[in-house]
């Protein structure tokens, strides 16, 4: 499902964030990527979605090749992701229906169907009941949970998380990991990236483990 | 789906699976459904910075008002001037020696000439009756012990253009029983080439304040682009292609503009009301039955399509520039 080879990132400024990474992810996985910060996580995860093209090597996603793809294309493949980040990137000015409806809405979908999938999309992260709230006027673990409603929303194939628990309390990270641990068991494929190891152990997946922007493990 | 389908192109539906029939019209229904959100919406943001939004809607408007109510103006100077050249005629006075026979003939022979309309004949004596009636000289009139007066003919030309009427009048002067022509039309060929070149002024003028609307929708949008920054960064990250980003810019382009242009409608003919009642009075001095008219039909019509037009294109020009610069980054 997501496969990269030969994989390097290079900046200007700070040198090679990835080195020459390779693997590959099957559908239906669930995955950990876990290392210091700084190691190139969030690079990696960037590269996926077309955030930023990498300097070498070939990225596929189902079938799509990633780092070629034109200015236009890249819509269509983000809509294949559910993408989730550390900092939720809600809009603040909006309910939490209108956060979670948005993909729904970018993709067309009409009225009537987007506020069904919206409300089931809130059902699964325990929300219904918030529907009409602000984001800021809910904590830090609901708002990540406004911010996974959004992401499985139009039923993506893959998932990709961020330091999904980076700011959450341990009780609430776990949480949380089990609900992506229930969406992979429907078939969805994940990939989650994390710097908190014990919580990664508990889950016991495959994990990739990235030093200085090489891969050092789970490849 | 049906009225997508081209003729001929059967086997490209055979070799896709079928989709039912209401996908299309669902995908109307939500083109049209997220068309009018938006709309809305648009309007909705305008509405919450009644301040900001005011200020570009009252430049908008006076950008273009001026160009509307000049042009309103010029139009309803053309009205009367037009009237003028059609009513031009030329007096042609005989020779007073000549009897009433020989002008009724000679007017007789002028109705026949192609270049004229009419040719209608003023005897001596109806030249008196009518200076009597119209002057109040008649008692100083009736003493008079004989006709002072020459026979007029009033000729209507066909063509009123400057050349046309020219060679006429040489024409007639040759003629043995002409005493005198007479062509009050150099002041009517001014007053249409002073007109001429306000309509020029107008047009330029529209033109420039055009470019006006243009800047002043687009800035607006570049800041409001600005401060939705975030937003547009996130909605990016969800998969929303540069039409679905555009779309709600374009629809507040379009609101700026529109309610601009209803503004401007009202200055106008604002302005034209003020200018109503002392041209009115002017045409009532001067006998006549014009009067002011407010915005035509047709002017309101290229008011507002011109004015949308323009904000839309502003917002347009904006929206693929910061488009551009995002996805350089």
């Amino acid at each position: 499902m997501i496969e990269f080879k030969h994989v390097t990132k290079r900046y200007p400024e700070s040198g090679e964030a990835l080195s020459d990474v390779s693997f590959k992810i099957e559908r239906g996985e669930l995955t950990f990527l876990t290392g210091h910060s700084g190691a190139g996580k969030s690079t990696l995860l960037r590269l996926i979605p077309a955030m930023e093209r990498p300097s070498r090597g070939e990225i596929t996603l189902d079938g799509v090749t990633v780092q070629d793809l034109p200015t236009g294309k890249i819509p269509f493949l983000r809509r294949k992701l559910g993408l989730i980040f550390q900092d939720y990137r809600l809009l603040n000015d909006r309910s939490v229906f209108d956060n979670v409806a948005l993909p729904l809405l970018i993709t067309g979908h009409n009225p009537h169907e987007v506020g069904r999938r919206v409300r089931a999309a809130l059902d699964k992260v325990g929300l219904l009941k918030k529907e009409k709230r602000l984001p800021l006027a809910l904590s830090g673990g609901e708002q990540q949970r406004v911010g996974i409603a959004r992401a499985i929303v139009h039923k993506p194939p893959v998932i990709l998380a961020d330091e999904p628990t980076g700011n959450l309390d341990s009780e609430l990270a776990e949480e949380i990991m089990r609900m992506f641990r229930d969406f992979n068991d429907v078939g969805v494929t994940v990939l989650i990236a994390s710097h908190d190891l014990p919580l990664v152990r508990r889950f016991s997946r495959r994990t990739l483990r990235l030093e200085h922007g090489k891969l050092i493990e789970g490849g | 789906m049906a009225l997508m389908r081209k003729p001929g192109s059967r086997r490209g539906i055979f070799r896709q699976p079928l989709q039912p029939e209401t996908a299309f019209s669902d995908r109307i229904s939500a083109y049209l459904a997220l068309q009018m959100d938006s709309l809305k919406a648009s309007f909705a943001r305008i509405w919450e910075t009644p301040i900001a939004s005011s200020l570009t809607i009252l430049v908008v408007a006076i950008a273009l008002a001026l160009p509307a109510s000049f042009n309103a103006l010029i139009q309803n100077a053309r009205q009367p001037v037009e009237a003028l050249e059609t009513t031009s005629q030329i007096s042609l006075f005989l020779k007073p020696e000549l009897s009433n026979e020989v002008a009724l003939k000679l007017a007789n022979k002028l109705k026949q000439n192609p270049t004229l309309i009419d040719a209608s004949l003023i005897t001596k004596e109806d030249g008196l009756r009518e200076l009597a009636a119209y002057s109040g000289f008649g008692d100083a009139l009736a003493a008079l012990k004989s006709n002072p007066l020459p026979a007029v003919i009033l000729l209507k030309p066909k063509a009123t253009d400057a050349d046309s009427v020219s060679r006429l009048l040489i024409d007639l002067k040759t003629l043995s029983e002409a005493d005198k022509v007479q062509f009050d039309s150099e002041w009517l060929q001014k007053l249409q080439a002073l007109l001429a070149i306000a309509e020029r002024s107008v047009t330029a003028f529209s033109l420039l304040l055009g470019f006006g609307v243009l800047f002043t929708v687009g800035n607006t949008i570049r800041l409001e682009l600005q401060n939705r920054r975030n937003e547009i960064a996130v909605v990016q990250l969800l998969g929303a292609t540069h039409r679905f980003i555009r779309r709600p810019f374009i629809h507040s382009g379009f609101w700026y503009a529109f309610l601009g242009a209803i503004l401007a409608w009202g200055m106008a003919n604002l302005l034209i009301l003020g200018v109503r009642t002392p041209a009115n009075q002017l045409a009532e001095l001067y006998n006549s039955p014009y009067r002011l008219s407010f915005l035509r039909l047709t002017d309101t019509g290229i008011l507002f399509s011109s004015a949308i037009l323009l904000g839309i294109a502003g917002a347009w020009i904006v929206v693929a520039h910061f488009l551009r610069e995002i996805d350089s980054e």
